[in-house]
Protein backbone atom coordinates (compact mmCIF):
# COMPACT_ATOMS: atom_id res chain seq x y z
CA UNK A 1 0.00 0.00 0.00
CA UNK A 2 1.40 3.58 -1.25
CA UNK A 3 1.39 6.48 1.35
CA UNK A 4 -1.58 8.14 -0.36
CA UNK A 5 -3.48 4.92 0.08
CA UNK A 6 -2.59 4.82 3.45
CA UNK A 7 -3.07 8.68 4.43
CA UNK A 8 -6.97 7.59 2.94
CA UNK A 9 -7.50 5.34 4.97
CA UNK A 10 -6.60 6.59 8.18
CA UNK A 11 -8.42 9.37 7.10
CA UNK A 12 -11.48 7.40 6.88
CA UNK A 13 -10.77 6.15 10.22
CA UNK A 14 -10.10 10.10 11.81
CA UNK A 15 -13.86 11.00 10.11
CA UNK A 16 -15.40 8.20 11.99
CA UNK A 17 -13.66 9.14 15.32
CA UNK A 18 -14.60 13.18 14.70
CA UNK A 19 -18.76 11.52 14.10
CA UNK A 20 -18.61 10.40 17.32
CA UNK A 21 -17.29 12.99 19.51
CA UNK A 22 -19.34 13.12 22.46
CA UNK A 23 -22.69 15.50 23.04
CA UNK A 24 -21.56 17.68 25.64
CA UNK A 25 -18.37 18.81 23.34
CA UNK A 26 -20.85 18.80 20.66
CA UNK A 27 -22.43 21.43 22.98
CA UNK A 28 -19.78 23.05 23.49
CA UNK A 29 -18.41 23.56 19.96
CA UNK A 30 -21.58 25.26 18.78
CA UNK A 31 -21.78 27.47 21.48
CA UNK A 32 -18.18 28.61 20.88
CA UNK A 33 -19.81 28.96 16.93
CA UNK A 34 -22.26 30.96 18.13
CA UNK A 35 -20.09 33.10 20.14
CA UNK A 36 -17.79 33.59 17.05
CA UNK A 37 -20.22 34.47 14.89
CA UNK A 38 -21.95 37.09 17.14
CA UNK A 39 -18.31 38.78 16.61
CA UNK A 40 -18.17 38.10 12.76
CA UNK A 41 -16.25 41.12 11.64
CA UNK A 42 -18.63 42.85 9.04
CA UNK A 43 -16.91 44.72 5.35
CA UNK A 44 -17.85 48.54 6.42
CA UNK A 45 -19.26 51.10 3.79
CA UNK A 46 -16.44 51.95 1.57
CA UNK A 47 -14.59 55.14 2.59
CA UNK A 48 -12.18 56.66 0.32
CA UNK A 49 -9.81 57.55 3.10
CA UNK A 50 -8.30 61.37 1.90
CA UNK A 51 -5.22 63.27 4.33
CA UNK A 52 -5.81 65.56 7.01
CA UNK A 53 -4.65 68.44 5.26
CA UNK A 54 -6.02 67.88 1.85
CA UNK A 55 -9.53 67.57 3.73
CA UNK A 56 -8.85 70.65 5.72
CA UNK A 57 -7.78 72.85 3.00
CA UNK A 58 -11.07 71.58 0.86
CA UNK A 59 -13.41 72.51 3.91
CA UNK A 60 -15.05 69.62 2.63
CA UNK A 61 -17.40 66.89 5.03
CA UNK A 62 -15.97 63.40 4.87
CA UNK A 63 -16.57 60.80 1.96
CA UNK A 64 -19.33 58.99 3.82
CA UNK A 65 -20.91 62.36 4.04
CA UNK A 66 -21.10 61.99 8.01
CA UNK A 67 -19.65 64.71 10.31
CA UNK A 68 -19.02 62.71 13.18
CA UNK A 69 -18.06 64.37 16.82
CA UNK A 70 -15.17 66.03 15.25
CA UNK A 71 -17.23 67.19 12.53
CA UNK A 72 -17.08 70.86 13.53
CA UNK A 73 -13.16 70.79 13.84
CA UNK A 74 -13.30 69.73 9.44
CA UNK A 75 -15.53 72.43 8.84
CA UNK A 76 -12.80 75.18 10.35
CA UNK A 77 -10.96 74.56 7.26
CA UNK A 78 -7.80 76.19 7.38
CA UNK A 79 -8.25 78.52 10.60
CA UNK A 80 -7.91 75.23 13.13
CA UNK A 81 -4.66 73.82 12.04
CA UNK A 82 -2.96 77.54 11.66
CA UNK A 83 -4.27 78.87 14.94
CA UNK A 84 -3.03 75.66 16.59
CA UNK A 85 0.17 76.14 14.90
CA UNK A 86 1.07 79.38 15.74
CA UNK A 87 -0.50 78.86 19.69
CA UNK A 88 1.84 76.10 19.76
CA UNK A 89 4.92 78.00 18.42
CA UNK A 90 4.00 81.35 20.79
CA UNK A 91 4.19 78.50 23.77
CA UNK A 92 6.94 76.69 22.95
CA UNK A 93 9.17 80.45 22.64
CA UNK A 94 7.28 81.15 26.34
CA UNK A 95 8.55 78.48 27.64
CA UNK A 96 12.10 78.93 26.05
CA UNK A 97 12.58 82.20 27.60
CA UNK A 98 11.25 80.84 30.87
CA UNK A 99 13.93 78.17 31.00
CA UNK A 100 16.59 81.30 29.82
CA UNK A 101 15.53 83.73 32.46
CA UNK A 102 15.76 80.83 35.18
CA UNK A 103 18.73 79.44 34.45
CA UNK A 104 20.67 83.01 33.92
CA UNK A 105 18.93 84.16 37.30
CA UNK A 106 20.46 80.99 38.82
CA UNK A 107 23.66 81.76 37.58
CA UNK A 108 23.71 85.36 38.68
CA UNK A 109 22.98 84.28 42.22
CA UNK A 110 25.40 82.21 41.82
CA UNK A 111 27.71 84.71 41.36
CA UNK A 112 26.84 87.06 43.82
CA UNK A 113 27.59 84.45 46.68
CA UNK A 114 30.40 83.72 45.13
CA UNK A 115 29.79 79.91 44.54
CA UNK A 116 29.30 79.68 40.75
CA UNK A 117 29.70 76.43 39.64
CA UNK A 118 32.97 75.70 37.84
CA UNK A 119 30.59 75.13 34.78
CA UNK A 120 29.52 78.40 34.83
CA UNK A 121 32.95 79.86 33.44
CA UNK A 122 32.76 77.31 30.68
CA UNK A 123 29.40 78.87 30.19
CA UNK A 124 29.70 81.20 26.83
CA UNK A 125 27.27 83.35 28.07
CA UNK A 126 28.88 84.02 31.22
CA UNK A 127 32.23 84.41 29.12
CA UNK A 128 30.48 87.12 27.13
CA UNK A 129 29.21 88.55 30.11
CA UNK A 130 33.19 88.70 31.97
CA UNK A 131 34.27 90.15 29.12
CA UNK A 132 31.54 93.13 28.65
CA UNK A 133 32.16 93.71 32.17
CA UNK A 134 36.39 93.98 31.86
CA UNK A 135 35.19 96.34 28.41
CA UNK A 136 33.01 98.37 30.77
CA UNK A 137 36.05 98.86 33.95
CA UNK A 138 38.09 99.95 31.35
CA UNK B 1 -17.43 38.52 1.76
CA UNK B 2 -18.54 35.23 3.54
CA UNK B 3 -22.12 35.73 4.81
CA UNK B 4 -23.11 34.64 8.36
CA UNK B 5 -25.02 31.70 6.85
CA UNK B 6 -21.18 30.92 5.23
CA UNK B 7 -18.90 31.31 8.08
CA UNK B 8 -21.68 29.25 10.23
CA UNK B 9 -21.48 26.27 7.77
CA UNK B 10 -17.82 26.47 7.54
CA UNK B 11 -17.07 26.13 11.07
CA UNK B 12 -19.87 23.98 11.74
CA UNK B 13 -18.20 21.58 8.98
CA UNK B 14 -14.63 21.94 10.22
CA UNK B 15 -14.98 22.36 14.06
CA UNK B 16 -15.15 18.15 15.33
CA UNK B 17 -11.77 17.89 13.08
CA UNK B 18 -10.30 21.05 14.63
CA UNK B 19 -11.64 19.63 17.69
CA UNK B 20 -9.84 16.24 17.59
CA UNK B 21 -6.57 17.68 15.59
CA UNK B 22 -6.52 19.99 19.20
CA UNK B 23 -7.14 16.99 21.35
CA UNK B 24 -4.31 14.65 19.54
CA UNK B 25 -1.49 18.05 19.83
CA UNK B 26 -2.96 19.02 23.21
CA UNK B 27 -3.89 15.63 24.79
CA UNK B 28 -6.66 17.57 26.91
CA UNK B 29 -10.49 17.68 25.98
CA UNK B 30 -10.75 20.89 27.58
CA UNK B 31 -7.91 22.67 26.34
CA UNK B 32 -8.62 21.33 23.20
CA UNK B 33 -12.32 23.09 23.14
CA UNK B 34 -10.49 26.78 24.43
CA UNK B 35 -8.15 26.63 21.49
CA UNK B 36 -11.37 25.32 19.00
CA UNK B 37 -12.78 28.54 19.95
CA UNK B 38 -10.37 30.67 20.13
CA UNK B 39 -9.69 30.03 16.35
CA UNK B 40 -12.99 30.39 15.68
CA UNK B 41 -13.80 33.30 17.23
CA UNK B 42 -10.00 34.67 16.01
CA UNK B 43 -11.27 33.75 12.06
CA UNK B 44 -14.69 35.51 12.85
CA UNK B 45 -13.23 39.09 14.25
CA UNK B 46 -10.78 38.95 11.86
CA UNK B 47 -11.58 37.70 8.79
CA UNK B 48 -15.07 37.43 8.92
CA UNK B 49 -15.36 39.41 5.68
CA UNK B 50 -13.28 37.73 3.82
CA UNK B 51 -14.64 35.66 0.76
CA UNK B 52 -16.09 32.41 1.97
CA UNK B 53 -13.26 30.28 -0.43
CA UNK B 54 -10.42 31.99 1.54
CA UNK B 55 -11.67 30.58 5.35
CA UNK B 56 -10.70 27.18 4.83
CA UNK B 57 -6.55 27.85 4.80
CA UNK B 58 -6.89 30.82 7.21
CA UNK B 59 -8.63 28.62 9.95
CA UNK B 60 -6.17 26.02 9.66
CA UNK B 61 -3.61 28.75 9.95
CA UNK B 62 -5.36 30.04 12.74
CA UNK B 63 -5.80 26.98 14.82
CA UNK B 64 -1.90 25.24 13.80
CA UNK B 65 -1.15 28.45 15.68
CA UNK B 66 -3.74 28.13 18.46
CA UNK B 67 -2.49 25.00 19.14
CA UNK B 68 1.63 26.16 19.18
CA UNK B 69 -0.01 29.37 21.56
CA UNK B 70 -0.78 26.73 23.91
CA UNK B 71 1.84 25.08 24.65
CA UNK B 72 4.34 28.45 24.60
CA UNK B 73 1.74 29.63 27.30
CA UNK B 74 2.02 26.62 28.68
CA UNK B 75 6.16 26.64 28.76
CA UNK B 76 6.02 29.99 30.37
CA UNK B 77 3.92 28.87 32.82
CA UNK B 78 6.20 25.49 33.41
CA UNK B 79 3.30 23.53 32.62
CA UNK B 80 5.89 21.23 31.41
CA UNK B 81 4.01 18.30 32.30
CA UNK B 82 2.80 18.33 29.10
CA UNK B 83 5.26 19.15 26.79
CA UNK B 84 7.10 15.51 28.68
CA UNK B 85 4.33 13.71 28.21
CA UNK B 86 4.04 14.72 24.40
CA UNK B 87 7.91 13.70 24.15
CA UNK B 88 7.14 10.21 26.35
CA UNK B 89 4.19 9.31 24.79
CA UNK B 90 5.04 5.94 26.43
CA UNK B 91 4.22 7.68 29.39
CA UNK B 92 1.00 9.31 28.86
CA UNK B 93 -1.42 8.48 31.48
CA UNK B 94 -4.31 9.88 29.15
CA UNK B 95 -2.84 6.99 26.36
CA UNK B 96 -4.54 4.26 28.38
CA UNK B 97 -6.33 2.22 25.64
CA UNK B 98 -9.21 1.58 28.40
CA UNK B 99 -9.71 5.06 28.69
CA UNK B 100 -10.64 5.41 25.44
CA UNK B 101 -12.34 1.62 25.53
CA UNK B 102 -14.30 2.74 28.28
CA UNK B 103 -15.32 6.48 26.58
CA UNK B 104 -16.98 4.75 23.85
CA UNK B 105 -18.73 1.85 25.60
CA UNK B 106 -21.74 4.18 25.72
CA UNK B 107 -22.22 3.72 21.78
CA UNK B 108 -21.49 -0.33 22.42
CA UNK B 109 -24.99 -0.90 23.78
CA UNK B 110 -26.48 0.43 20.34
CA UNK B 111 -23.88 -0.94 18.12
CA UNK B 112 -23.29 -4.10 16.46
CA UNK B 113 -20.59 -6.38 16.92
CA UNK B 114 -18.78 -5.27 13.77
CA UNK B 115 -19.02 -1.80 13.84
CA UNK B 116 -17.98 -1.89 18.18
CA UNK B 117 -14.79 -3.58 16.57
CA UNK B 118 -14.52 -0.92 13.78
CA UNK B 119 -14.73 1.73 16.91
CA UNK B 120 -12.28 0.04 18.87
CA UNK B 121 -9.95 0.41 15.56
CA UNK B 122 -10.88 3.75 15.32
CA UNK B 123 -9.85 4.53 18.44
CA UNK B 124 -6.65 2.62 18.76
CA UNK B 125 -5.75 4.72 14.84
CA UNK B 126 -6.59 7.79 17.11
CA UNK B 127 -4.01 6.73 19.58
CA UNK B 128 -1.34 6.15 17.42
CA UNK B 129 -1.99 9.43 15.19
CA UNK B 130 -2.02 11.22 19.41
CA UNK B 131 1.87 9.44 19.34
CA UNK B 132 3.25 10.75 16.65
CA UNK B 133 5.98 13.53 17.44
CA UNK B 134 4.21 16.76 16.61
CA UNK B 135 5.21 18.36 13.71
CA UNK B 136 4.96 14.53 12.06
CA UNK B 137 1.32 14.46 13.02
CA UNK B 138 1.19 18.00 11.92
CA UNK B 139 2.19 17.43 8.53
CA UNK B 140 0.41 14.10 8.26
CA UNK B 141 -2.87 15.21 9.36
CA UNK B 142 -3.07 18.60 7.10
CA UNK B 143 -2.06 16.63 4.17
CA UNK B 144 -4.03 13.50 4.65
CA UNK B 145 -6.92 15.06 7.13
CA UNK B 146 -7.30 17.99 6.21
CA UNK B 147 -6.37 17.50 2.10
CA UNK B 148 -4.35 19.90 1.70
CA UNK B 149 -1.64 19.82 -0.85
CA UNK B 150 2.56 19.83 -0.08
CA UNK B 151 2.44 23.77 -0.64
CA UNK B 152 -0.36 24.43 1.21
CA UNK B 153 0.44 22.20 4.39
CA UNK B 154 4.03 23.67 4.28
CA UNK B 155 2.15 27.24 4.42
CA UNK B 156 0.04 26.76 7.05
CA UNK B 157 2.84 24.86 9.13
CA UNK B 158 5.62 28.03 8.45
CA UNK B 159 8.21 25.32 6.50
CA UNK B 160 9.50 24.05 3.40
CA UNK B 161 7.41 22.03 1.54
CA UNK B 162 10.66 19.71 1.25
CA UNK B 163 9.86 19.04 5.23
CA UNK B 164 6.47 18.55 4.82
CA UNK B 165 7.00 15.19 2.47
CA UNK B 166 9.58 14.37 5.23
CA UNK B 167 7.35 14.63 7.97
CA UNK B 168 4.81 13.04 6.27
CA UNK B 169 6.58 9.86 4.84
CA UNK B 170 7.67 9.22 8.61
CA UNK B 171 4.69 9.72 9.67
CA UNK B 172 2.74 7.15 7.72
CA UNK B 173 6.02 4.71 8.50
CA UNK B 174 6.15 5.33 12.03
CA UNK B 175 1.40 4.97 12.23
CA UNK B 176 2.16 1.63 10.13
CA UNK B 177 4.02 -0.02 12.26
CA UNK B 178 2.36 0.78 15.58
CA UNK B 179 -0.58 -0.52 13.99
CA UNK B 180 1.47 -3.53 12.87
CA UNK B 181 2.09 -4.30 16.07
CA UNK B 182 -1.00 -3.48 17.97
CA UNK B 183 -2.43 -5.98 14.65
CA UNK B 184 -4.12 -3.53 12.64
CA UNK B 185 -3.41 -4.10 9.35
CA UNK B 186 -5.04 -0.96 7.37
Amino acid sequence: MNQDEFGFRVRQALNEGAERVDYRTVLRLEQARGRALARQRRAGPATVRLPALQLAAAGAPPVDGSRGAWGWLRGAGWVAPLLALAIGFVAISQWQEELEIKRLAALDFAVLLDEGPLEAYADQVFGVLLQDEQRAER
Amino acid sequence: MATREELSEFLAGVERRAFKQAVFAVRDESHALDIVQDAMLKIAEHYGDRPAAELPPLFTRILQNAIHDFFRRSKVRSTWVTLFSSLNPGDEPDADPLETLEASGDVRTESTESSYEREQIVAIIEEEVARLPARQREAFLLRYWEDLDTAEAAAAMGCSEGSVKTHCSRATHALAKALRERGITL
